[in-house]
């Protein structure tokens, strides 16, 4: 690739989001409002204020660690939409383990044991559908969708029964134990530094280690990683369950952060719009960062939005869905859309 | 060609049809067909499970809502016996065969009412007694006042059936010459750009050993299709010896490659390295001292998105501690290894950082070569090491395989272009419908093809 083209790769989803961000404030304005000041009130929403600023983080907290998820199942070429699902199972696992199995035991314990159950419970989730890609050949695609109905549904079961609160008021869990709660500074918990953390840790992972170079192959060509030596029924396998396991983190640092119960509709979405996170990322774990906080504050800002200037907040997922459109649409690496029916590459 | 097929709109320039300018701006594959140009493409674009006239029928410009069957089967019928193009037609295409399907897709262009016809390389899959039949029916259409381009890189072929020469060379036209005037070795050159001596191939330095460097021992493995299947297969390399496995793509080439290569599993037999038994995992053979090299890109292990570095160090064992200590991969030692092979194999540019899919056929190929004899392997399996290449890299393919020949490397040498493995073998053999057949030492192309022929003749009796 070209430095002009390597350039234009990294400049398109900025590009995109400032395209998408123009198609909103044409819309807006032919609806009536008036574009500049809605934006404004959507971006002092998001960053006006250390207030503002914690809602963004704690929105993009969960994005990031499911949009990690995304880049690097996409990475290894599991086409993984079971984020989703796989955070309800975190948070699952999570509450059960904490105020259930083991709601006496002491912080030191509880809290890694809360987050590591998180982990397990997402990548057990996941590994059903890598199993069942691996061994019999099922498409992760539907199986994960499946999945996420099968995840979000058990915990409507658990929280209308064996989970369910002692008082019985409510289908919510009991408040976690306080030893289970992850430390906190004002609102901002601790799992949001580890996210932050975990970004670093899967660019390493899919750049410097074996198994990511593996990953990698198996991503980009099935059939030479398997000339190569390099299984891609195994590789699949393991992507998708380290991916679940930080979708899985991201709901049990949901219910150990921020709600500390659990209850249904805990998520609102963040497994799918991980989908356009880790796109718009281009699947780059470290661009991820910037991508979740992005749309963090879409979410954050949403509210400001239709209170200051009357925008209701709902279009804040009309530009989720731009950005990717024209993400997608943008041509990349200089190259022109090539004409219908010819090849890509141009042989002849 | 894709220009003329209306596929890619040319950035300046013209282009006329039969004398007339064409309007660039709005010329698309349909005015392509409306402008009497048509194609035939190298990999077959015919609807597998229709017959020849259902197949003419979905590319014909009738405009027609309904599907006449007895209509099109007589035209098609009329055209076959105009210009001695055999083809069955009250069979799927699926059970032709390719020189069958071939002359199918001419007869389409035909009905199209094509006047300019383009071939590219229409017999890069043929046998030479298919290619001969091919001949006779475009020499009837060229008397018949069609414009043939027959795109080739077989000197041979273009020799025997060109009125007219061009030279493409990297995108710029560098000769048109009458056939008469141009010799194949002047055609080579100007390929090539430079002048190509002659290719010295070295007697053959192997001694008849107790225990071959590399055999194969009755093996069996699934097929694709039952032609395919490997049933019984048993061969013997000595070091210092080229054996040609010839044959025509579908008779366990593919399979056969597999085993070799530890990603099908065999049902039966062995594979021995200098007598020793070697399990067939990738990563047994190659710590066994067995390479594969494909002229498939991707069969060949190249992974497109990788840049030169990574997949020089993609060779089977993770766990090499000049690239991967410790569980970590070392893109800095993998660079510097890149660079020091590329050296060696004198590959340009010598990037380690550019991604082999940027590459050409010709250098991607050259880097498939360093990966797999930089180690210099006891054995390599080549499977249509230069099939697509251009005549520099083929060449440089082919001085590879000798010189490790030399060095007394044993080299299975599996391949449709008969004479690749009529000039690079030591000793060859042939693979018809999965079994090994013998031929004789002094089997010139002609015996050779009827061997290849006589195996595909058998079945279709039985």
């Amino acid at each position: 690739m070209t430095a002009r083209a390597a350039a234009l790769a990294a400049l398109r989803p900025v590009l995109s989001v400032v395209l998408a961000l123009g198609m909103l404030s044409l819309g807006l304005l032919l609806l009536g409002y008036a574009p500049l000041p809605a934006l404004l009130a959507l971006a002092s929403g998001a960053f006006g204020s250390s207030a503002a600023w914690t809602a963004t983080l704690l929105k993009a907290s969960p994005l990031l660690l499911t949009g990690l998820a995304v880049a690097l199942s996409f990475r290894c070429g599991v086409w993984n939409i079971g984020a989703e699902g796989q955070l309800y199972a975190g948070a699952l696992a999570a509450t059960a383990v904490t105020t259930r199995l083991l709601p006496g035991a002491p912080a030191a314990i509880l809290a890694p044991l809360m987050s590591l159950a998180g982990a397990a419970g997402g990548a057990l989730l996941a590994a059903i559908a890598g199993a069942l890609r691996a061994f019999r050949g099922v498409s992760e695609v539907i199986s994960t969708i499946l999945l996420n109905f099968v995840a979000i549904q058990a915990v409507a079961l658990a929280v209308h029964g064996p989970l369910q609160e002692a008082s019985r008021a409510y289908p919510q869990s009991d408040a976690l134990p306080a030893a289970a709660l992850l430390p906190a500074f004002g609102r901002l918990h601790l799992g949001v530094a580890i996210a932050v953390t975990l970004a670093f840790g899967v660019q390493l992972l899919i750049f410097r280690t074996a198994l990511g170079f593996r990953m990698r192959a198996v991503g980009l060509s099935p059939v030479a990683a398997r000339f190569a030596g390099i299984s891609p029924e195994r590789h699949a396998l393991v992507s998708i369950a380290i991916a679940g396991a930080l979708a899985g983190l991201a709901g049990a640092f949901e219910v150990a952060g921020v709600t500390e119960r659990l209850y249904e509709g805990l998520s609102p979405g963040y497994g799918y719009t991980a989908i356009a996170v880790a796109l718009l990322a281009r699947l780059n774990p470290l661009a991820v960062l910037p991508a979740a906080l992005f749309f963090g504050a879409l979410e954050a800002g949403a509210g400001a939005m239709q209170r200051t200037a009357g925008v209701p907040s709902v279009v804040t997922q009309i530009v989720q869905g731009l950005v990717i459109l024209v993400f997608v649409a943008i041509p990349f690496e200089g190259r022109r859309a090539p004409l219908p029916g010819a090849p890509a590459d141009g042989a002849a | 060609m894709h220009v003329l097929l209306g596929l890619v709109r040319p950035d300046t320039g013209r282009l006329e049809i039969a004398g007339r300018e064409v309007e660039l701006a709005s010329y698309s594959p349909g005015a392509a067909l409306r402008a009497g140009v048509g194609m035939v493409h190298q990999h077959s674009a015919l609807v597998p499970a229709m017959t020849v006239p259902e197949n003419i029928a979905l590319g014909a410009v009738s405009g027609s809502v309904l599907f006449r069957r007895a209509r099109v089967r007589a035209r098609v019928t009329r055209l076959a016996e105009q210009y001695a193009l055999d083809v069955p037609l009250d069979v799927p295409v699926a059970q032709l065969s390719v020189g069958q399907r071939q002359r199918a897709e001419i007869l389409r262009t035909l009905d199209c009412g094509a006047r300019v016809i383009v071939l590219d390389e229409p017999t890069a899959a043929l046998t030479p007694g298919e290619t001969q039949a091919l001949f006779p029916g475009l020499r009837r259409l060229r008397d018949g006042g069609s414009a043939i381009v027959f795109i080739s890189h077989k000197l041979e072929e273009i020799e025997g059936l060109a009125d007219r020469v061009a030279v493409l060379r990297r995108g710029v036209l560098v000769a048109v010459k009458g056939a008469r005037e141009a010799d194949a070795r002047e055609l080579g050159s100007l390929m090539l750009g430079r002048d190509l001596p002659g290719l010295v191939r070295l007697p053959a330095v192997c001694r008849e050993e107790l225990v071959p460097a590399f055999a194969l021992r009755d093996l069996e493995a699934p097929g694709l299709r039952e032609a395919s299947r490997l049933k019984g297969v048993s061969l013997a390399v000595q070091s210092g010896e080229i054996v040609g496995v010839a044959g025509i793509d579908g008779n366990g080439q593919r399979e056969l490659e597999e085993v070799l290569a530890g990603v099908r599993p065999m049902t039966a037999g062995r594979i021995e390295v200098s007598g020793r038994p070697v399990a067939p995992s990738v990563g047994r053979l190659r710590a066994a001292g067995v390479s594969h090299l494909s002229g498939e890109r991707e069969r060949g292990g190249l992974v497109a998105g990788f840049t030169i570095a990574e997949n020089l160090v993609l060779k089977g064992s993770y766990d090499d501690p000049r690239f991967f200590r410790g569980g970590l991969f070392d893109r800095e030692a993998a660079r510097r290894y890149a660079r020091g092979v590329m050296q060696r194999f004198g590959i340009e540019p010598a990037d380690p950082d550019l991604d082999i899919a940027t590459l050409s056929g010709g250098n991607a190929q050259k880097v498939a070569v360093a990966r797999e004899l930089d180690s210099r392997p006891r054995v390599l399996v080549a499977v249509n090491p230069t099939r697509g290449l251009d005549v520099g890299s083929a060449r440089f393919v082919n001085e590879q395989l000798l010189a490790l020949r030399f060095e007394g490397g044993a080299v299975l040498l599996v391949s449709t272009e008969l004479d690749e493995v009529l000039f690079l073998a030591d000793r060859i053999v042939a693979l018809v419908e999965g079994r090994v057949v013998s031929v004789p030492r002094d089997a010139n192309r002609a015996v050779l093809g009827a061997i290849l022929l006589s195996g595909a003749v058998q079945s279709a009796v039985a």
